[in-house]
């Protein structure tokens, strides 16, 4: 899977769960963005992406990510 | 000679407890679901002192029987432990139906209605009780998101402690919760780890609750020189919600 395939498999998630069909995020989306992303929601999208893409994030790999493609490179990184 | 009625006895919990407090004359009715092969081993390590039932806590008249057979077959409890719940479900308020509500209230609060209008007046007249539930710190503070049904029903559960606490306490029936944080039992199967690691590592103490951590402090609230503590939710957080 490349970067542009996770990141529309990722953008289906973040629709999914911010219940917003019209929301559209890049590399450079960060929590600022979206209103309603705290770290709650942050969890649940990273469970949801788990389970998407069949990989375990461990939290010290989740605890310093600043914007959606950080969120992609570790993806990319654990489904390598 | 103690008699235990415990409910979702089969759990991690439940079993931990009556292993603690179980003494060589006391009996224990305990009621799972399902599951009652989880309570062998402490069967046939107390023989006789262990009644299993499987009993759905929310089908039709299940309790009603149950109550009335006990009633005729068994003394009158001393102690009542409550702890079944619905494993909880991480959903947005708008995407809970209805129906979710009400099953989390089944499970936990209109049972224990049931069984408490049976037992209390009956544990009054013997002039002793010890009543006890288990509630959650996602009670004490604000709630974490995407919890309501699971919250409500445990909020539901803390106003019933307190309304019984007070009517039964002349009694010499004390009716209280124990309000564990995030504990690592059979329960949080449908947890994602991630949440759980999360839990752990935002707790003051760096971990979640165990069992081992919980069912000394219900012990203790069950024990006789607990008599004068009545009505209260004693949070076993390691310090991740204070009151």
């Amino acid at each position: 899977m490349d970067k542009n395939q996770i990141l529309d498999a990722v953008q289906t998630i973040f629709r999914d769960n911010f219940d917003d069909d019209t929301l559209v995020i890049t590399p450079d989306t960060t929590a600022q963005d979206i209103e309603d992303w705290d770290s709650l929601e942050q969890i649940n999208l990273l469970t949801a992406m788990e389970k998407k893409f069949g990989i375990k994030f461990k939290l010290e790999d989740v605890r310093n990510l600043n914007n959606v493609g950080d969120i992609l490179d570790l993806i990319a990184r654990l489904s390598a | 000679m103690a008699v235990y009625l415990i409910t979702g006895a089969t759990s991690d919990v439940g079993r931990a407890l009556i292993r603690r407090v179980l003494g060589t004359q006391d009996l224990v009715i305990a009621q799972g679901m399902g599951d009652l092969f989880l309570l062998e081993e402490i069967s046939a390590a107390n023989p006789g002192q262990i009644i299993p039932y499987d009993l759905d806590l929310t089908a039709p008249g299940a309790v009603e029987g149950f109550l009335a057979e006990i009633a005729e077959k068994y003394p009158v409890p001393t102690h009542f432990v409550h702890l079944p719940a619905l494993r909880v479900v991480n959903a947005k308020f708008k995407n809970f139906d209805e129906e979710r509500f009400l099953m989390d209230l089944n499970v936990q609060v209109m049972s224990a209605v049931k069984i408490c209008k049976a037992i209390l007046p009956r544990m009054a007249k013997a002039k002793y009780g010890r009543v006890l539930f288990i509630q959650t710190s996602y009670t004490i503070g604000a709630p974490p998101k995407n919890t309501a049904a699971y919250v409500m029903a445990k909020s539901a559960i803390g106003g019933l402690v307190k309304s019984l606490a007070v009517e039964y306490a002349r009694f010499g029936v004390t009716v209280n919760c124990v309000a564990p944080s995030m504990m690592e039992t059979r329960f949080l199967t449908d947890t994602p780890d991630l949440v759980v690691q999360a839990s752990a590592a935002d707790n003051p103490m760096g971990r979640n609750a165990r069992v081992e951590d919980v069912v000394p402090a219900m012990a203790f609230l069950l024990s006789e020189e607990a008599r004068f503590i009545t009505g209260v939710t004693l949070p076993v957080t390691g310090g991740s919600a204070i009151e």
